[in-house]
């Protein structure tokens, strides 16, 4: 399924909505959203992923960039992501560097 | 078995998840099993790619074969690049999963996720070619 992101930014909290797949091919309209917020004094990041289907590496990279270019103040909060996909973070062990929430603000 | 071709470019990995779904539901494969091999089978088509093709300036295919047989689901990926192991790469261990988003290594994941992803998984290189073989064990009735 096509990849789509959506991105709002409201003061220091920027929310992306992802749906479909995220591979390699769309981890760049990923990452280029990432990137855009570089600079910007954002402190929270929150990734709706109730509608993401599919997450490979490709999607991880882009969430340790996202720290490492926003910076290490920033928070990471995963929304509502599907089982398979919190079985990967729970894998490569990134799943104690986001919180994982049913809602946000939780 | 089973034979067909994808271009060598990142576009193509949406089709070919499709195509493994199809062979995981023949197959009789449960979710869990289907998406293990389907992020397996992209991690490694990812590489192959990436770097086998896109940054060593080679327009190829690569092919999927496939097997059903009465225990499992055989899906081979076969490239024309250059002779690569995945598994001879160093994978991350478990005080690399440790660590914090802000001192992780961008690599490594692709191939942990592939081999945690599937029954087994292995490598030749056979007649010029590189052949990535995924084992998905089908479920006992």
């Amino acid at each position: 399924m096509a990849f789509k992101i959506e991105t709002v930014i409201e003061e220091h909290t920027a929310k992306m909505t992802l749906h479909g797949e995220l591979d390699s091919l769309s981890a760049r309209v990923f990452m280029t959203e990432i990137e855009k917020l570089a600079g910007q004094p954002i402190e929270v990041l929150v990734l709706d992923m109730e509608e993401l289907d599919f997450m490979s590496s490709a999607g991880l990279r882009v969430l340790i960039f996202s720290k490492q270019k926003i910076g290490t103040h920033l928070s990471i909060y995963i929304v509502k992501p599907q089982e398979l996909i919190v079985d990967t973070l729970e894998k490569t062990g990134l799943h104690h560097s986001v919180t994982i929430v049913d809602q946000y603000p939780v | 078995m089973e034979s067909k071709s994808f271009p060598g470019v990142v576009a193509s990995l949406d089709g070919l998840r499709d195509y493994v779904d199809e062979l995981s539901r023949q197959a009789g494969l449960a979710k869990k099993a289907t998406y293990g091999l389907k992020l397996a089978v992209d991690e490694i088509a990812t590489n192959i790619i990436l770097y086998g093709y896109e940054k060593a300036g080679l327009v190829a295919d690569f092919r999927v074969l496939s097997e059903i047989t009465e225990q499992e689901l055989i899906v081979i990926l076969e490239d024309e690049a250059a002779a690569f192991d995945p598994l001879a790469n160093q994978m991350p261990d478990a005080s690399d999963l440790s660590k914090s988003l802000e001192d992780r290594e961008i690599g490594g994941l692709g191939i942990f996720l592939t081999i945690k992803g599937v029954d087994n998984f292995s490598y030749e290189y056979f007649n010029g070619k590189n052949r990535n073989v995924f084992v998905m064990k089908k479920q006992q009735s």
